[in-house]
């Protein structure tokens, strides 16, 4: 999606999605894939049960002593070397990370996959201020080339075809290439490796900061992580607060859930741990280092309803098994992040408003709290947002009353009786062979893809009472 | 701007409103993580066969080449056929001081052209040597300081003469290990981790990097593709002798 698609309404959006004839059979293929690598792996992980339990306690753990982790954590970075800086916001995240490009002189960036930076979108910042951004993970090198959000949080150009991702690469690069993924990610080795070499700064995101130790820690499978961190003389590591854990402990507990919930690998094939500056005697790695903490609404859901949201790891475990997300995939949501977990996030970073319609684009099966590796009971809060919304007089007027008049019927027999009787009468024109099929006018969108059954001949009440005689 | 103070006290005030989700606490850290760490080198001492068997298998099934030889002068055999078959000239290794003299003259002596790290303080000409060597080498050598049965990965930490580059710019990656190195699990990597870093001494780079087999992406049609920026192979020899 380019930016200032957000004018068009959700449900727009998810039509446009639904009628995307390879969107759709790339969403099929790609979720089922991950969901299916990733419950192989636990299969043959007997011991992962209890540590997603494990991991998901360390993360609350952490959680309630926040303030003294990011503390500990800044004071073992700054002890190494390195500078920390603290944003509010992400307005104020993006002016740091600017004014510390400016103040070097930077003109090249090279990027690894960060959510952090896409959530605060940091390219435009650069680009705006004339400084270049390059994202360096294949995926994010893509969708930056075709100027898109990522469509999934761990493959971000799953929408793209091959021929796509030719034509983008052939219109960079003034010169035709096949549509062959082998031959496009070589050129794109090539095209990237001279960036690296270039590139004044490497930004990243951090997937874990140790605070015992001062170690931002970075997963990828590419090794682009590794580059960003090696190459520059400059490394700034943007991450959102809630991403500090206590120990190397810890850190192994995640190393072992968070692979194999996102592509079912027992490791990814590169961790990266990054402590401060390169030290004196080094060959190579950056003299500079700057950790960059974000708040920008985290904060404000520690005691609130979203709490939860911020044990994620971002695996994308959660996108991979919702009915929703596998029919419309990420661009549909409008936003930086996707899918269940994405929902809350949105609400947490724009605020309720936000997610007005996004907050139904659920069918609370509960299947992504089942994926999901710190198990975040995503439906809870999806109905505690829902009922926000409402009281927040954010839901649409007709939905609030069709809601409370609902409540009404529910809770007054009398009413719900009549009711009944009137639904048996209304009904019959539109029931066939016993099923509820082709209501008329707004009601339409109930029975436009699947039957109802009809309200019955005799209630429940009625029998009941029949056999009680 | 916000200070460290403003950030911290707006997170303090969020978080006296709630006492939290649930009971929870952090993982158990090792008492004493120098002496567990120990013992595990001791246990192992008796069992690396079977963590190098398992070693050999998951690094193999995460497209890894394992060799195992007597002894360093093998190991540099291996290297040249390694570099024969692949018609690969330019080798960028870790410094003698670190992988053994021996390693840097039978390298040439097997007829390749070998920049080899230099240990103590590299000036600004010596890093831009070798950062260009390493860029244009086809072969990177190092150590691993750790062997993970558990995932096939190999640790390295950087440090003086074990340059971040010599594993990651070249397409061939080859490490050099022996038993010393070879741990069971992550939850064994977690301990030594812990005593490492609790011994300031110890730790002389700041930077740990697991690497499990080559680089990979699937960023394109889902399609496995290997080498896209890092090695596109690795290749690590179990030497006995070390």
């Amino acid at each position: 999606m380019s930016v200032g698609e957000l004018k068009v309404p959700f449900v727009e959006r998810a039509h446009r999605a639904l009628n995307d004839r390879f969107l759709q059979e790339a969403l099929n293929t790609a979720t089922t894939r991950f969901m299916t690598l990733r419950h192989e792996a636990f299969q043959a992980f007997p011991q992962g049960e209890a540590l997603r339990e494990r991991a998901r306690e360390i993360k609350e753990a952490t959680l309630q002593k926040l303030d003294f982790y990011l503390e500990q954590l800044a004071d073992n970075v700054e002890r190494l070397g390195g500078h920390v800086h603290w944003a509010a916001t992400g307005d104020e995240a993006r002016g740091i990370i600017l004014r510390l490009a400016q103040e070097r002189g930077v003109k090249l960036v090279v990027k690894s996959k960060s959510m952090a930076t896409e959530e605060i979108e940091l390219n435009e910042a650069l680009e705006h201020a004339g400084i270049t951004p390059v994202e360096t993970d294949l995926g994010e090198y893509i969708i930056q080339l075709a100027r898109e959000k990522p469509s999934h949080i761990i493959a971000p150009a799953i929408h793209k075809t091959k021929g796509q991702v030719a034509e983008l690469f052939s219109r960079e690069l003034k010169r035709p290439l096949a549509a062959d993924p082998e031959v496009l990610t070589k050129v794109a080795r090539g095209e990237l490796r001279e960036k690296f070499l270039q590139a004044d700064m490497g930004i990243t995101g951090a997937n874990f900061a140790v605070a015992d130790t001062g170690t931002v820690v970075l997963i990828t499978n590419e090794g682009n992580g590794r580059l960003v961190t090696t190459l520059p003389r400059i490394h700034v590591a943007l991450m959102g607060m809630e991403k500090v854990i206590p120990s190397m402990t810890d850190l192994m507990v995640f190393l072992s859930i968070l692979p194999r919930s996102a592509t079912g690998q027992k490791i990814s094939s590169y961790v990266t741990l990054v402590r401060g500056p390169r030290r004196p005697g080094e060959m190579d790695g950056p003299e500079e280092f700057h950790l960059i903490v974000m708040d920008n609404g985290r904060s404000s859901q520690l005691a609130g309803t979203l709490r939860e949201a911020l044990y994620c790891l971002r695996c994308g475990a959660c996108l991979n098994v919702c009915p929703v997300y596998r029919q419309i995939g990420g661009h549909a949501y409008g936003y930086t992040y996707s899918g269940p977990i994405g929902i809350l996030l949105t609400a947490m970073l724009h605020g309720n408003h936000a997610v007005r319609d996004l907050a139904h684009a659920s069918s609370l099966c509960g299947a992504c709290q089942e994926a999901c590796p710190v198990k975040i009971d995503i439906p809870r809060m999806l109905i505690e947002l829902r009922e926000h919304l409402d009281r927040e007089r954010i839901a649409p007027l007709a939905e609030r009353l069709i809601f409370k008049s609902f409540a009404r019927v529910l809770t007054t027999p009398a009413l719900y009786r009549v009711l009944g009787r009137l639904g048996r009468l209304l009904q019959r024109p539109f029931v066939k062979d016993g099923r509820l099929g082709a209501l008329p006018v707004f009601l339409r969108g109930w029975t436009d893809h699947r039957d109802l059954p009809p309200v019955a001949e005799r209630s429940f009440r009625e029998r009941w009472r029949e056999l009680e005689r | 701007m916000t200070t460290r103070a403003q950030f911290i006290q707006r997170v303090r005030g969020e978080m006296a409103k709630t006492p939290g989700l649930f009971a929870a606490r952090s993982a158990d850290r090792p008492q004493e993580p120098g002496a567990l760490a120990e013992t595990i080198r001791r246990q192992l001492a008796e069992r690396w066969p079977a963590a190098l068997a398992r070693f050999s298998e998951e690094f193999e099934r995460v497209g890894g080449v394992l060799y195992r030889v007597a002894d360093m002068e093998e190991a540099c055999a291996t290297i040249s056929r390694i570099a024969r078959e692949r018609s690969a000239q330019r080798v960028v290794t870790w410094a003698t001081s670190v992988l053994g003299a021996e390693l840097e003259p039978r390298l040439r002596a097997g007829g390749l052209e070998v920049a080899g790290e230099t240990a103590g303080l590299p000036g600004e000409a010596e890093r831009s040597r070798f950062r260009h060597a390493s860029a244009q080498a086809d072969i990177g050598v190092t150590g691993a300081d750790l062997a993970v049965a558990e995932t096939g990965s190999l640790v390295v930490l950087s440090g003086p003469g074990k340059a971040r580059s010599a594993s990651l710019l070249p397409p061939y990656h080859v490490a050099v290990f022996g038993k010393g190195a070879l741990v069971e699990s992550l939850e064994q990597v977690g301990v030594i981790f812990e005593a490492l870093h609790r011994d300031p001494g110890t730790m002389s780079g700041a930077s740990i990097s697991f690497i499990t087999g080559p680089s990979r992406t699937a960023d394109i049609e889902l399609t496995l593709t290997r080498g896209v920026h890092g090695p596109r192979e690795v290749h690590a020899i179990f030497v006995e002798s070390l």
